[in-house]
């Protein structure tokens, strides 16, 4: 069994395949938000590299968001694509919870934190316990404050992952960060979620791969606005 | 390949209409799928790029499926895939792009980029299977307003093109001033029928002598302008006259300066392509002042002047036999050049 994952939805896209034991192989562009341009050279090389082909894979997935927007949908369009031909499952990877396996072994909460602009962020709070993922803080569009109280009154030791970290580094002064190498998104925790989520019994058809933006596009909250008034 | 015939699949994803399309020999349309958008768009009186992205992404692999089911096509007998790369608006064509490439790698298929434009040119080559270049082309849509010497199927030249807005986006502005609604193509060249194209004389706008360059711009203030001096003076707006004679002062340009164009390059064809192809006032304006040369002259039906993958698909087969082929690196390029 091999997993295809595909993460797009930060700054630097990431490919992995996950097999049976678990083992993950990883291929991480250097490139800034040149998603489209790496992905599929990248997968094609990730496979030759390893001495896989396309019709060894067994499922196809893709981090869902939130994320980048359109990042999102370079991820989600080419997993759904690659799963059509190949005529393979998808598997929709909730990307603020694919962090947990960012730090398998730690013990407080993980937060992943991601710039949504405007003192805005997508975030989570994630807890192993027992060998599995307790979504302690839902993953959610929050105001950074509100987000940060929410945490707190969860009163656990924490890690914050995410770019949002850097872009509000102000209420991140104290904070414990997660160290570089692990702090944004990667395709190696995406095909670890991934894997779980197929044994669950969790992959879908292609078509019901979707993307999760948690925000709806500026125009239609304006138009709501508008309606509102 | 099916029967020992050449089949392309083609995508087509650069503003709000996502289609899929199968080709057989460049020119025979198998099937021509088209999810359009302009449902989606008009509450927000024009095409908003997120949302169009959006359900660029909830659309594309429906429409592929359907486009195989309806062409009786398998993606195995496909031969290759041609994919619009610009211009256009980057997040929609990125979705095609995306898609794309993921069949191309997948079902092991060369991957072929092709310029919107020239994808709109080809569709003449589907509508008549008569027409080869050399021809003078006039491309005109919501997006663009170019004139374009084709001297082969894979060469061409840009002789004119709009400084600002495009023709079809002038029409949209001004079908809103008129309350019409959105398209405004459409709708203008309906209404125009009911009224007097020589009621208000709009300012036609020839730019420096012999540039076959446009501007629009300038018309759609000046109906503004006529519109504000009327309701001051109390006078009720006849719409059908507006409509006619913007449009005629619109399409006055359009048609000296295309035709002047083949005449000065010695074309004997003028082909028409693009969304604004399918205006019928165009259509009647230029068949005349054609007969005049005495230049023969084509447009293609009015599906195949909406953006569709069926002529993304002609343009790619073209290139295709002339040994062009992309890599998995496209890219989109928004404001990509002919």
């Amino acid at each position: 069994m091999y997993i295809l994952a595909l993460e797009t939805t930060g700054a630097h896209a990431s490919v992995a395949i996950i097999d049976e034991e678990e083992r993950i192989f990883l291929k991480k562009s250097d490139g800034v938000l040149n998603h489209l341009q790496h992905l599929m050279p990248m997968t094609q090389e990730l496979l030759a590299e390893n001495n896989l082909r396309l019709s060894d894979i067994t499922a196809v997935a893709a981090s869902q968001g939130p994320g980048s927007f359109t990042g999102i949908r370079i991820g989600v369009s080419s997993a759904r694509a690659l799963a059509q031909v190949l005529d393979v499952k998808a598997i929709a990877v909730p990307t603020l919870k694919a962090f947990a396996y960012q730090a398998p072994d730690y013990k407080g909460l993980i937060c992943p934190v991601f710039d949504a602009r405007r003192n805005q962020v997508y975030a989570g709070a994630y807890r192993w316990e027992n060998g599995a993922i307790q979504e302690v803080v839902t993953g959610a569009p929050y105001l950074i404050e509100e987000f940060l109280e929410k945490v707190d009154a969860a009163g656990d030791q924490r890690m914050f992952f995410g770019d949002g970290t850097k872009a509000y580094a102000d209420y991140f002064q104290e904070a414990q960060l997660a160290p570089e190498e692990i702090r944004l998104q990667s395709a190696a925790s995406v095909a670890r979620l991934a894997k779980d989520l197929f044994s669950q019994g969790k992959a879908v058809s292609y078509e019901e791969l979707k993307p999760n933006y948690m925000r709806k596009a500026e125009a239609e909250r304006k138009l709501e606005e508008k309606k509102n008034e | 390949m099916k029967d020992g015939k050449l089949l392309t699949m083609a995508i087509e994803s650069s503003c709000d209409e996502t289609s899929v399309a199968i080709v057989q020999e460049g020119r025979h349309v198998l099937s021509n799928i088209i999810a359009s958008q302009i449902k989606v768009h008009q509450v927000f009186g024009g095409v908003v790029p997120e949302i169009a992205s959006r359900h660029h992404l909830d659309n594309i692999n429906h429409v592929t499926d359907q486009a195989l089911a309806e062409a009786g096509v398998t993606m195995d007998e496909v031969d290759m895939i041609g994919v619009t790369y610009g211009p256009g608006l980057v997040g929609a064509l990125l979705i095609g792009l995306a898609t794309a490439k993921a069949y191309a790698l997948a079902a092991d298929k060369p991957l072929v980029g092709v310029h919107h434009i020239q994808g709109h040119i080809s569709a003449n080559y589907i509508e008549h299977k008569e027409l080869e270049p050399p021809f003078m082309a006039l491309v005109i849509s919501g997006g663009h307003t170019n004139i374009v010497e084709v001297t082969g199927y894979n060469e061409c030249r840009v002789l004119g093109k709009t400084r600002d807005d495009a023709a079809g986006e002038a029409y949209d502005k001004v079908a809103r001033v008129l309350g019409l609604g959105y398209p405004g193509g459409p709708l203008i060249d309906k209404i125009a029928k009911e009224g007097d194209p020589h009621a208000v004389e709009f300012k036609r706008v020839f730019l420096e002598k012999d540039s076959l360059d446009f501007s629009f711009s300038g018309i759609k203030t000046g109906v503004l302008n006529y519109i504000n001096s009327e309701k001051q003076a109390g006078r009720e707006i006849q719409v059908a006259d507006v409509a006619a004679s913007f449009q005629q002062a619109v399409l006055d340009v359009i048609v000296t300066k295309t035709v002047s164009a083949a005449v000065k390059m010695k074309k004997d064809k003028i082909v028409l392509a693009g969304g604004v192809a399918a205006n019928s006032k165009l259509r009647s304006m230029m068949e005349e002042a054609c007969k005049k040369e005495g230049l023969a002259l084509y447009y293609p039906s009015p599906i195949l002047c909406t953006d569709n993958a069926a002529m993304i698909g002609c343009a790619a087969y073209y290139k295709y036999k002339a040994g062009v082929t992309d890599d998995l690196t496209l890219d989109a390029i928004p404001n990509l050049p002919l």
